[in-house]
């Protein structure tokens, strides 16, 4: 289970998230809406502590994060898999060097043990013809899906996406979608950042809806979309449907 | 013109140990490009650290060897260090290379810092994300994109430390630079001489620098997505 507390998150002045709180419990998946500049990647980022809050907790499984040193945090961290939007594949590695890399490096795993479990993972995004090309040979949605299957590698307890569709040209959109799917499926507790809102309504336990800084709504998916609270919320789908 | 061809007409048995010379020089020269590349990627990751004291000293460091004159520095190790140490002869070479190598250092210290910071900041959230520590995401996902992205920096501070290690001559190693000075004192006559040496230093830059470009173009190629 994850838990954030009253997270605060400054920079410098400007204060981009003002006492957010929020539980994700096993297998729950969990899709956060909001327009641009709300804090969503923010909060995402504090969930694994890529960013320390400022002030706030943020528990995983009963390990408090933000009470830990940068090197225990790392630690935790192998439990928390994460995907962005820019993929952010390491460019000089081939697809399975990716893959292998940092189950290899962080949990000790050897060579044949990784790719094993690497070429499992390929073949469940449906690359695993790709596995000796360069990320920049592959197409957008077959990057994100590499990506995946990295953060996959590490058999995390969580998934983290930031928006992992908008940089993808449209008919890229669903292949990634499909995994992610399947993925909440089977089982995999999740908390995904999206502006596909017919994906976040499919596939999502839970949807919260941030604005400025603050979880205005957080609720099923069919409470949300058909009677949103809050006049942001509406003005919101209004926009976005 | 005919005084200018019996001059060379004088030397050539000479030519070949003036020419050699540049075996000497291109010794000093990559010498202290390794020093100065291993110390150049410490001092980068002192100047990115957060901790105090390993970015003051590499900004001092790098701000006292950009500050002072190379032939200062050179006369400095060679005749004042070991005389202050009391170590009496030292090898001028050895001193030359450990010089222009600390020199370099700082000078690379800069080149490999923009080149860390040309790095995405996403490959660092992305490793950071897999539980990758710090060393081993430096080591093996940081550096190798970084020193991809300045190799071409990289080759031209390697065609500088060609050039500039003609200064040794005055620390009276016998690099090409040295030995045009030597042949000519021994003939009575100077244009011969040096102009071999300055045709020979002309001719290994443009080598270098054709090398320098034909790996630029490869890794550019191997950019293309
Ligand atoms: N490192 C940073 N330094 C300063 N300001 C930042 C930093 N990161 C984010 N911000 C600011 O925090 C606010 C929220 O950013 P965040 O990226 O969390 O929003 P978002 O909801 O993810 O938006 P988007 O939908 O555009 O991705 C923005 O105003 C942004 O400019
Ligand atoms: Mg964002």
């Amino acid at each position: 289970m994850i838990k954030a507390e009253h997270v605060y998150k400054n920079f410098g002045s400007i204060k981009v998230l003002k006492d957010v709180s929020l539980q994700i419990s096993q297998g729950e998946v969990v899709v956060i809406i909001g327009p641009s500049g709300s804090g969503k990647s923010t909060f995402l980022r504090c969930i694994n502590l890529l960013e320390r809050p400022t002030s706030g907790t943020v528990t995983v499984d009963e390990q408090n994060m933000t009470a830990l040193k940068p090197k225990q945090v790392i630690k935790v961290r192998e439990k928390v898999g994460m995907v962005f939007q820019h993929f952010y594949l390491f460019p000089h590695k081939s697809v399975l060097e990716n893959l292998i890399y940092a189950p290899m490096k962080v949990k000790g795993l050897s060579k044949d043990e990784a790719v094993r479990k690497a070429e499992e993972l390929l073949k469940k995004v449906g690359l695993l013809e790709k596995k000796d090309q360069y990320p920049n040979k592959l197409s957008g949605g077959q990057k994100q899906r590499v990506a995946i299957a990295r953060a996959l590698a590490m058999e995390p307890d969580y998934m983290l996406f930031d928006e992992p569709t908008s940089a993808l040209d449209p008919e890229m959109v669903k292949e990634v979608l499909d995994v992610i799917q399947s993925l909440a499926e089977s089982g995999m507790t999740m908390v995904i950042v999206t502006h596909e809102m017919g994906f976040a309504r499919q596939v999502g336990d839970k949807v919260v809806f941030m604005d400025d800084g603050r979880i205005l709504e957080s609720s099923t998916p069919e409470a949300f979309f058909s009677h949103p609270q809050t006049e942001r919320a509406k003005d919101f789908l209004e926009k976005i449907l | 013109m005919e005084q200018l061809f019996t001059g060379f007409k004088t030397i050539a048995p000479s030519i070949p140990y003036i020419i050699n010379g540049i075996w000497v020089t291109l010794g000093i020269a990559l010498g202290a490009a390794i020093i100065g590349f291993v110390l150049g990627t410490l001092l980068s990751l002192c100047k990115i650290s957060n901790i105090g004291i390993l970015n003051g000293f590499a900004r001092g460091y790098t701000s006292i060897f950009r500050g002072t004159p190379l032939i200062m520095q050179l006369a400095l190790a060679f005749f004042a260090v070991p005389q202050l140490l009391g170590l009496g002869d030292v090898n001028a070479t050895t001193v030359a290379i450990i010089t222009f190598g600390l020199n370099s250092g700082a000078y690379m210290s800069e080149i490999i810092r923009s080149g860390i910071n040309a790095v995405d900041k996403g490959q660092f959230e992305a490793a950071g994300a897999l539980g990758v520590g710090y060393w081993p995401m430096m080591k093996d996902i940081i550096l190798p994109q970084a020193i991809k992205n300045i190799l071409p920096a990289m080759m031209n501070e390697f065609i500088t430390l060609t050039k500039d290690s003609a200064i040794v001559s005055t620390i009276a190693v016998t690099d090409m630079m040295r030995r045009s000075q030597i042949v000519s004192a021994q003939y009575y006559t100077y244009f011969p001489p040096m102009f071999v040496a300055f045709i020979m230093y002309y001719l290994v830059v443009l080598i270098l620098t054709f090398i320098g470009g034909r790996i630029e173009r490869r890794l550019s190629r191997s950019d293309q997505s």
